[in-house]
């Protein structure tokens, strides 16, 4: 077991929630607090479990958007998670999803994202923050300037909150010279913390 | 299914066009050849991910007593195309599975035939390849 | 595009086309080209390939040994596979079961089967439809893997660890070459374009390829990765994709791509409904000669991609290793039936 240093500690940072504090239900607020004591072997995303919404976003893992007639695409680095915003008519989930189903609009020049059906086994962050079965989120980009979008999303969840809450945060374009996405999956780095006690011969 | 496509390749000339590369992914290490399963019980769950789908039913044991059990079954993305969704199968329902249970013992087990009470097939419907193009689905 | 706010970033580059060893690609089985047909434009003015293509040709990636040089098949050669394929679609589509023949493998009826065409094989060229040996380099390269026992498998030898499994088994990726290829069930490919880009979606396992068409350089040479790196242009009405910087995954045929591996494909709609895919594999240092396979996709409007999260559901690993190891303790064979 490596002991990492200062590599992985959590710097501080202030909150991006509106209001300051997450509106858990009290069983909720403990679920959450399991979910943290638990962290190193717990976040879904130590698993390279795909991020879901709104995580995926605010990763430390840059994104694509890619707009078409198709749709508005939005490639993840992490974990090679994606999802295809509809912006047609409004389609049903058939099942739930890490990345749910996403119903897109604009409302003047912000693209407004309606996320459901998704499947409530992601977290929000790495402190155990999470969302439940019935979560829907709603996100707003707006681009302030060339170089930034300001990304927003209501989060609700009638099992888990006790009134719909919201996150904002700028977003920052990468500029280098050719930025491109490069692959990350990360499969192989979460076997031993998935798998490693099963095998012939667990890793030291 | 790979057997018998095996010996009609070996008739055929091997026209076949299932490549052995493509085939499932090693059932043969999960599930245990020396130990059928054949439950009957009612739906509590089902979890609709990849690669496989599975079903939870309970199932009634002689002594009374109930086990949960996990039936694997196939990519819900496939279901979906096919018009079933989250909503098609309602808890309560009964089917009856037959399949061989996982080598670690656990009450998991492959759906290799999984029917309602009366024998229809769940989520049936391959393909066929008669049906004009824009006819199918 | 009125909202435009967002479009994809065009980085300003250079003219110069990607460069790379070329193999020229073979065109012994070609899409039939609809006569008097132009490919539709995108707005912007490039060929329009967009749709769901979905990889459902019910073709074998090598050509049978007994068929030699010939790319297609005889009427009657058809016709067997037409009618095995119909008869397999009766069974599937039966309502009930009936004398069920249980096995440790799911019904046939999960598979998403594609039409039996004329195509003999996948692969193209070397003229007999089979990939080339491989290079002495291709051969030590392959027995490495694993400490000497060789690349993990779909079906594996031994269960002791993931690295037993190939890396499809393992929800890591099918890769290239064979993301774009058919398999059971979940082909799905969806091809995307915006101004500068081509995307191509793989269902199986929701890969995304985001091709610059900017003639920017590949990334550097120590990147190396299951996708590769991929840079298209357009040549006509065909995209032209040249992927490098592979990771030393199985390409196709027993091989491990090469640092040198370059793989070329070429797309070009030929009619509404018909897209023709051309790949070459060019390493050197794997295969005794480049060698090329072409696929025939048919447009499915009604085919949907959905969600593919592999490795999140992934219970077959986890069954499988605790099963391996509850069996050790009771001194039984751990050995795996094929």
């Amino acid at each position: 077991m490596w002991q990492t240093g200062a590599i992985n500690s959590e710097p501080a940072g202030e909150s991006v929630v509106e209001g300051g504090a997450i509106p858990y239900k009290p069983a909720a607020l403990e679920k959450k607090k399991a979910n943290f004591a638990n962290r190193r072997t717990n976040d879904p995303e130590a698993k390279c479990y795909m991020p879901g919404i709104p995580r995926a976003n605010y990763m430390p893992y840059p994104f694509q958007i890619v707009q078409s007639p198709r749709g508005i695409m939005f490639v993840y680095e992490y974990a090679s998670a994606n999802r295809l915003v509809n912006m047609g008519k409004p389609e049903e989930a058939g099942s739930d999803t890490w990345m749910g189903t996403n119903n897109g609009h604009w409302e003047g020049d912000t693209l407004v994202v309606d996320v459901t059906g998704l499947n409530g086994l992601a977290w929000f962050d790495r402190a155990g923050d999470f969302g439940g079965k019935e979560l829907h989120v709603v996100e707003r980009f707006s681009r302030p300037d060339p170089y930034h979008l300001n990304y927003e999303a209501t989060i609700e969840d009638p099992t888990v909150f006790t009134r719909p809450w919201k996150i904002s945060m700028p977003l920052y374009r990468k500029v280098e010279k050719n930025a491109q996405l490069l692959e990350f999956k990360c499969v192989e780095f979460a076997e031993d913390l998935l798998y490693g006690r099963f095998e012939k011969q667990p890793p030291k | 299914m790979r057997k018998r496509l095996a010996i009609a390749a070996a008739s055929a000339g091997l026209l076949l066009s299932v490549a052995p590369a493509w085939a499932h992914h090693a059932f043969q290490a999960e599930f245990d050849k020396g130990k059928p399963v054949h439950l009957t019980g009612t739906v509590t769950e089902m979890e609709w991910i990849n690669p496989h789908s599975w079903i939870h039913i309970d199932v009634k044991n002689p002594d009374g007593t109930v086990t949960n059990w996990m039936v694997e079954c196939g990519s819900p993305n496939i279901m979906l195309r096919r018009g079933f969704t989250k909503r098609s199968l309602e808890a309560g329902t009964e089917l009856t599975i037959q399949g061989y249970q996982a080598k670690n013992g656990t009450n998991r087990a492959n759906g290799s035939s999984v029917t309602f009470k009366d024998g229809k097939k769940l989520f049936v419907g391959g393909s066929n390849p008669d049906i004009p193009e824009d006819q199918q689905k | 595009m009125k909202h435009s706010v967002f479009a994809s970033v065009l980085v300003a580059g250079l003219s110069c086309l990607p460069s790379g060893a070329q193999a020229p690609a073979a065109k012994v089985a070609a899409t039939p080209a609809q006569a008097n047909w132009t490919p539709p434009k995108t707005s912007w003015g490039d060929p329009d390939l967009q749709g769901q293509w979905p990889a459902t040709a019910n073709i074998p990636m090598q050509r049978p040994a007994n068929l030699g040089n010939r790319a297609e098949l005889t009427d009657e050669e058809l016709a067997q596979r037409e009618s095995q394929a119909k008869k397999q679609a009766a069974e599937d589509g039966e309502e009930v079961a009936k004398g069920t023949d249980v096995t440790i493998n799911p019904p046939s009826y999960w598979v998403e089967r594609g039409k039996p065409v004329r195509q003999a094989s996948l692969v193209v060229d070397p003229p007999d439809g089979r990939i080339p040996p491989l290079t002495p380099e291709g051969k030590a390269a392959v027995q490495a893997q694993r400490g000497g026992l060789g690349p993990g498998s779909h079906f594996p030898d031994k269960v002791e660890s993931p690295e037993d499994f190939d890396s499809y088994s393992r929800c890591i990726t099918r890769g290239m070459v064979s993301s774009m290829l058919p398999t059971l069930y979940d082909f799905g490919n969806e091809i995307i374009q915006a101004p500068g880009y081509v995307l191509i979606r793989n269902e199986m396992i929701h890969e995304t390829r985001v091709i610059p068409l900017d003639g920017r350089p590949h990334v550097g040479k120590g990147i190396r990765t299951y996708m590769g790196d991929s840079r298209g242009h357009w040549d006509g009405n065909t995209l032209v994709v040249e992927t490098t910087n592979l990771k030393a995954q199985p390409g196709a045929g027993g091989g491990l791509f090469s640092d040198a591996a370059v793989l070329t494909e070429r797309f070009t709609r030929t009619s509404p409904n018909d897209l023709s895919y051309d790949l070459t594999v060019n390493d050197p240092k794997t295969w005794t000669r480049p060698w090329s396979l072409h696929m025939p996709y048919k447009l499915d409007p009604k085919y949907t991609i959905y969600e593919y999260a592999c490795h999140e559901g992934n219970y077959m690993m986890l069954d499988a290793l605790t099963g391996a190891r509850d069996l050790e303790k009771k001194g039984q064979s751990t050995k795996v039936d094929r």
